[in-house]
């Protein structure tokens, strides 16, 4: 993005009224900020309290998991995509694994689709559950945080029976999962969605009907749509500037061919039309759930495949709607078990790019309601 | 004590004489007092709002020190008075220092004028200008925090400190012009036609002698001085939520949590602070959030007043009635004030913080106008009833009435006012969305999801 001399410019002077030599002031925010969700670095150029330049420094995160999926079976780097986006791991798996399968001309059982479907939509709630439970504390309002994670808890207790950890699942496998679900699991999941809703509404009275969140996010940070297409944003943030894009729909994969989405649009543009948006895919997402436990095939949960996985030479391009949009793998094969390279398009990186763009103009306080409706996961920025 | 006239001979005398006067010895009991109970309130507060707030978000909080965690904020404490006290190279040293104490002095000092009970009152109680007084002192609150801000030498220290000065200093304006309306009720009220702001004159006039049955012992005890329907709040319910809303504003407390807000300017003025520095500033904001609640129990609240403290602490009980008396008097008071401070910590848990521009727009656009508005509306009645020759109890009635529709037209202005607010800075959004032609929907090749190699 842009490197450290940059941000290091000498500010420039203001003429102030009656001749009062005033100076611009820079202020770093992060890499240590409470609210700058993990270790973005923005360095702004303030007048007074509003910006007038941003400048985000990024890297802090870096851990170099593309260099390490080189150097590890192809088998072994789905634990490694789980650290890359951590609050979505299973749907950055479900990308690496749905690469590979196209490499390899293979295609998992349905069963197995359906099973992706139906955990890729509950970690898409959780996704989306901390971004506004995170949201809501970048504004101020302390308890929404709070009952999010309460609510996500439930997601990580199924995912822990499920996969045997609640955190980094490492659930995906090339050509289908790990396990099948155990006992009484589907029906736990239903239980866990039918409180979902509950809690659902408890917090949507609390965040979208009151008056000082509307006050604060309305009409703050508007992208329009071209500029959206054309910074190649994806995700909550494209829908909710009125493009109806959802790579599930626009672009089927897996189960996504028999199961129909709603794609959820809002036309505003503004911080508040992306809060909306997030919390509309977190109502989808639960219907998505229940159709899938309703339509869940028998069968295998795996096809056959050998233990050292040679996907053939060559390469393709696999993504599917992540939570924070459009998540795909770029994955070259030499042939051997190593993949050459598998190059991850992340959501979040390619969302951050606007921001400069929409911070200018807006006090301290909208940087900070407008980085939080980013919903930015800096590992996934970093990798 | 006339220190003009003592003469360098007896000035020994004369100091050893006032130490050990029974005055001094007052004054020391009564400053004591008020930091004990200062201390013990935050200790409490911090402790209660932690339970509150993890009742109210689904969580325990303090758990492990104490039984059910009642130790923890007095371990905070003493980790606190134990931490080293660190200072920042390029801090602008002595303001640095004194700051914390700049900010704490004057809350203490605010409660010289609350009076606890009837009888229980110290030196400051007395004071006919305890309104006045209590102002004041919460004005010079705002030096401590600039000072803060500036000498930390740091950015967000000093956007913290700019803000709340400019915070405090509009809501000083519709706090105190909420105060107005309960001292014209007094004048009104007063049979010499002069009102008072004398803090524990205006609990007396909220405890008249009109209540049923009067005579009959088990009535006299229970509302002698206890008289719910003559409190101030009914009859300026506006004022007590406007007033309010101020407090909450002069104490840096969400929604109005700006100076210190922790997910914009990391914390604030308090930001450099550590140790028991960081620690007045916090005893210092729940020392402010007590004597918001306390001024609002004794002027809209009716203060100590309950059943039962009049009828003991009158003239002619014995010593140990008395002494009940005001011990009950104490009680009733205290529990007043921690109702009210209970609606802080709901507030906090539930609202978000405001910007800095909505914040000034709603103390200049709608706080002052309404309170203004309120001070007028007050006399206007006064003197149309008076013309007509009606009692003071029909006043009273009428104003009340007004009041109440008042304070439903106030909710629906806010929210108004909010909307309002909240299109006009959609407006450039919207008008860019309509001159703009409708964007395409995205075209991106269809492709049937996994086709194999390619």
């Amino acid at each position: 993005m842009v490197t450290n001399q940059d941000s290091n410019a000498i500010p420039g002077d203001i003429e102030g009224p009656e001749g009062i030599k005033s100076q611009e002031m820079l202020l770093n925010m992060g890499p240590q900020h409470p609210s700058t969700h993990g270790v973005l670095r923005l360095v702004l150029t303030l007048e007074g309290e509003t910006v007038i330049d941003c400048t985000p420094v990024i890297g802090y995160l870096h851990r170099g998991i593309e260099k390490i999926l080189e150097n590890r079976p192809v088998m072994g780097g789905i634990r490694y995509m789980d650290n890359a986006d951590y609050l979505s791991p299973i749907l950055n798996e479900i990308a690496y694994a749905g690469a590979v399968e196209q490499e390899m001309g293979m295609e998992p059982p349905r069963r197995a689709q359906y099973i992706r479907l139906l955990v890729g939509e509950l970690q898409r709630i959780a996704s989306h559950l901390i971004a506004v439970g995170t949201y809501g504390l970048d504004l101020g309002a302390f308890t929404p945080v709070l009952w999010t994670f309460r609510d996500r808890e439930g997601i990580l207790s199924l995912f822990e029976s499920l996969g045997g950890s609640r955190f980094n699942v490492n659930y995906l496998r090339v050509g289908g999962v790990l396990h099948d679900f155990p006992k009484r699991w589907l029906q736990e999941c239903e239980a866990y969605l039918d409180q979902l809703e509950k809690n659902m509404a408890e917090l949507e009275t609390l965040l979208t009907d009151n008056e000082i969140f509307d006050a604060r996010t309305q009409g703050v940070g508007y992208i329009d749509p071209q500029q959206a297409i054309a910074y190649g944003l994806t995700g909550p943030m494209l829908r909710a500037s009125g493009v109806n894009f959802d790579l599930r729909v626009n672009r089927p994969y897996m189960a996504y061919r028999e199961v129909p989405v709603n794609v959820q649009v809002r036309q505003e543009g503004d911080c508040f039309a992306r809060y909306r948006v997030r919390m509309q895919e977190i109502w989808e997402s639960i219907r998505l759930c229940r159709v899938a436990i309703d339509q869940m095939p028998g069968g295998p949960i795996s096809t056959r495949t050998p233990i050292a996985l040679r996907p053939p030479r060559g390469e393709t391009y696999f993504a599917i709607e992540g939570s924070k949009g459009e998540l795909g793998i770029y994955f070259i094969s030499d042939g051997s078990e190593y993949p050459w390279r598998a190059k991850i398009r992340g959501p979040s990186f390619v969302n951050l790019q606007i921001l400069p763009e929409i911070l200018r103009g807006h006090k301290i306080s909208d940087v900070i309601a407008i980085l939080g409706s980013f919903d930015l996961v800096l590992g996934e920025v970093d990798r | 004590m006339h220190l003009v006239s003592v003469t360098a001979g007896d000035l020994g005398s004369e100091l050893f004489n006032g130490i050990f006067s029974w005055s001094f010895l007052q004054f020391i009991i009564a400053f004591l007092s008020f930091f004990g109970f200062v201390l013990t309130s935050a200790v409490i507060l911090i402790l209660a709002e932690r339970k509150i707030m993890g009742w109210m978000q689904d969580r325990y909080g303090p758990l492990h020190t104490g039984p059910w965690g009642l130790l923890q904020t007095v371990a905070d404490v003493g980790k606190l008075l134990l931490k080293e006290d660190i200072h920042a190279a390029l801090t602008d040293k002595s303001l640095f220092l004194l700051a914390p104490s700049v900010f704490l002095a004057p809350v203490i000092a605010a409660f010289a004028v609350i009076p606890f009970s009837p009888y229980i009152g110290v030196p400051g109680t007395a004071l006919a200008t305890g309104i006045v007084y209590y102002v004041a002192m919460s004005s010079i609150d705002i030096v401590g925090l600039v000072m803060a801000g500036w000498s930390s030498n740091n950015k967000y220290s000093l956007i913290g400190g700019l803000r709340s000065a400019a915070q405090m200093i509009s809501y000083e304006l519709p706090l105190v012009l909420a105060l107005v309306g309960v001292v014209m009720l007094t004048s009104v009220l007063s049979s010499t036609g002069l009102g008072t702001i004398s803090i524990r004159d205006i609990i007396n006039f909220q405890s008249s002698s009109l209540y049923p049955g009067k005579g009959i012992p088990f009535w006299d005890f229970i509302f002698n001085g206890f008289t719910p329907w003559a409190w101030f709040f009914l009859v300026q319910p506006l004022m007590i939520i406007i007033y309010y809303i101020c407090g909450l504003a002069e104490t840096n407390r969400a929604p109005f949590d700006l100076p210190e807000a922790e997910s914009e300017l990391v914390s604030g003025y308090a930001t450099e602070y550590s140790g028991m520095r960081w620690g007045l500033f916090y005893l210092g904001e729940y020392g402010n959030m007590t004597i918001v609640a306390a001024i609002a129990s004794t002027l809209f609240l009716g203060g100590w007043a309950g059943p039962g403290v009049a009828f003991l602490t009158a003239p002619g009980m014995a010593f140990g009635w008395q002494f009940l008396g005001n011990i009950l008097g104490i009680v009733y008071f205290v529990i007043k004030v921690y109702l009210l401070c209970f609606a802080f910590i709901w507030v906090r848990t539930t609202l978000p913080r405001l910007r800095a521009d909505q914040l000034m727009q709603f103390a200049w656009l709608i706080l002052i106008p309404v309170t203004l508005g309120n001070i007028l509306l007050t006399a206007l009645v006064y003197l149309i009833l008076n013309s007509f020759g009606l009692s003071n109890l029909f006043f009273l009635i009428v104003l009340g009435v007004l009041n109440w529709l008042l304070l439903l037209g106030f909710i629906q202005v806010v929210s108004r006012a909010t909307a309002a607010t909240t299109r006009r800075a959609q407006a450039p959004a919207i008008r860019a969305r309509r001159s703009a032609p409708v964007p395409p929907e995205a075209q991106l090749p269809e492709r049937a999801g996994i086709t194999g190699r390619q």
